[in-house]
């Protein structure tokens, strides 16, 4: 027979789920450290990227000059002063990731949660339904 | 006052009744009028200027997400630009590519952004999106509303380096390539509208966040006010011209802003959703009809039995409670 109040329950979690659930349960896979780890590489390859195709960029800009040049160029304070921007622009990125990917976590621990306390009085319908708690039954099986 | 909110009941009801099509159509039809402004503005290929295109790549764009259409819009301008010089879409593809890279990956939400602002700067009310994401975003949208402009004027300098005509030898490709970073960096009015902008963002954020009566309409005025003065600053110091231009597009753009934020208000994004799950007895296919109060005189029924029923709900209502 249909049971009306676990269907309830049964929509508000299936509904749950779908807005915000996948994004989550994902997130939810790895511990804290990991995930943030795993963000921080992802923005550091980003982040590398992108200053490659900047810096290329400009070299490109400047190429007339560069080639002219060649010979006076002062390349090792140049390179200096590429690498200092590139670690600052690195140290400046981690640290947003790390904000962004804590809150991300947090969010989706809450929400997880909640979600495992939904189900806990789904377990409860159950176990009034049929006289015994289903996970009592996995086990003893 | 009342009619305008009852209109406004109307047209939610509506949305939410049909938001399993009116999602995919209104998407549609904005991806389309993108779509077709850029082929308007800069149709050098007659291939991807035609109607079927931007028929076929709105339609992909009405089922899938916002990242699908701004990638889909960046790759119709690379691919319009290579219609004249293959340089000048190497030039811009390079720029998208940095711009997602340094930028977009830290606002994933707001990276249509970048593809709004030209399109708005084309309609002459680029002053909207300082308002409205004020009222909907966060400070860090400036970062893609500042790629949105440095986009606008680099499609401009594109526009006019397209249109004189170059050899294709190598020395011309630099030269090519230095005509338009020229262009960007000697044309002031870009710094000048990031800054203005950002600024109207950052105040309109402010006082929207704050807990007084009419917060918003209020942000919206001052976000107006302040955008306007701020070009009037630039004209004394930079010798910024167009003001008349400015002040109408901002003054047009603080009605729009108020008309979006009219809508926006007392909007909780519940609609009509159809699920689908399982038990063990069962398959449920399940539509969900959010209750919506607003238009019905509220009631207030208390129960006075089985409290262990409200708690259980407590805690159910408590979950959806933190998605919304």
């Amino acid at each position: 027979m249909l049971n009306e109040k676990k269907i309830r329950i049964m929509t508000r979690l299936a509904l749950s789920e779908e807005k915000q659930g996948k994004e989550s349960f994902e997130i939810g896979k790895y511990y804290r450290s990991d995930y943030i780890r795993y963000n921080l590489l992802k923005t550091m390859l980003s982040v590398t990227f992108g200053y490659v195709l900047i810096l290329g960029m400009i070299i490109l800009y400047h190429a007339e000059y560069l080639i002219t040049e060649a010979v006076k160029l002062d390349y090792a304070a140049m390179g200096k002063n590429a690498l200092m921007i590139y670690l600052l622009l690195l140290l400046v990125y981690s640290v947003i990731t790390i904000a962004i990917s804590n809150r991300k976590y947090s969010r989706a621990r809450r929400f997880k949660r909640k979600y495992g306390n939904v189900l806990g009085i789904l377990r409860k319908l159950y176990a009034g339904e049929s006289g015994t708690d289903p996970k009592e039954e996995v086990t003893k099986s | 006052m009342m009619l305008l909110l009852e209109i406004r009941e109307k047209i939610k009801e509506i949305y939410y009744k049909n938001k399993s099509y009116a999602d995919p159509l209104w998407k549609f039809v904005l991806a389309l009028t993108v779509f077709i402004i850029i082929n308007g503005q800069m149709g050098y290929s007659a291939r991807l200027s035609s109607l079927p295109v931007a028929l076929g790549l709105s339609f992909l764009c009405a089922f899938t997400g916002g990242g699908v259409f701004v990638f889909l819009a960046a790759v119709l301008v690379v691919g319009q630009i290579a219609g004249n010089s293959i340089l000048l879409a190497a030039v811009v593809g390079v720029m998208f590519i940095i711009m997602y890279c340094m930028v977009l990956r830290l606002t994933p939400n707001f990276s249509y952004v970048v593809i709004l602002t030209p399109i708005l700067f084309v309609l002459k009310i680029p002053y909207v999106l300082a308002l409205i994401l004020g009222i909907v975003g966060t400070p860090m949208t400036i970062l893609p509303l500042a790629c949105g402009v440095l986009t606008y004027y680099t499609l401009l300098a594109v526009q006019t380096t397209a249109n004189a005509t170059f050899g294709v030898s190598m020395e011309d490709a630099l030269n090519i390539y230095k005509i338009v970073v020229n262009n960007i960096i000697s044309n002031r009015e870009v710094l000048i509208y990031i800054m203005v902008l950002a600024i109207a963002l950052l105040i309109t954020y402010v006082i929207r966040r704050q807990a007084f009566d009419h917060a918003f309409e209020i942000a919206i005025a001052v976000g107006t006010i302040i955008t306007i003065l701020g070009f009037m600053v630039a004209n004394l110091a930079f010798g910024f011209t167009g003001m008349g231009k400015v002040i109408g597009g901002t003054l047009g753009s603080a009605v729009l802003a108020l008309v979006v934020w009219f809508f926006k208000m007392g909007l909780d994004y519940t609609a009509v959703e159809r699920i689908q799950f399982e038990d063990d007895d069962y398959y449920y296919y399940v539509k969900a009809v959010p209750k919506l109060y607003v238009t019905v005189p509220e009631k207030n029924v208390k129960r006075m039995n089985d409290p262990q029923d409200d708690e259980d709900y407590s805690q159910t209502e408590d979950l959806t409670e933190d998605i919304d």
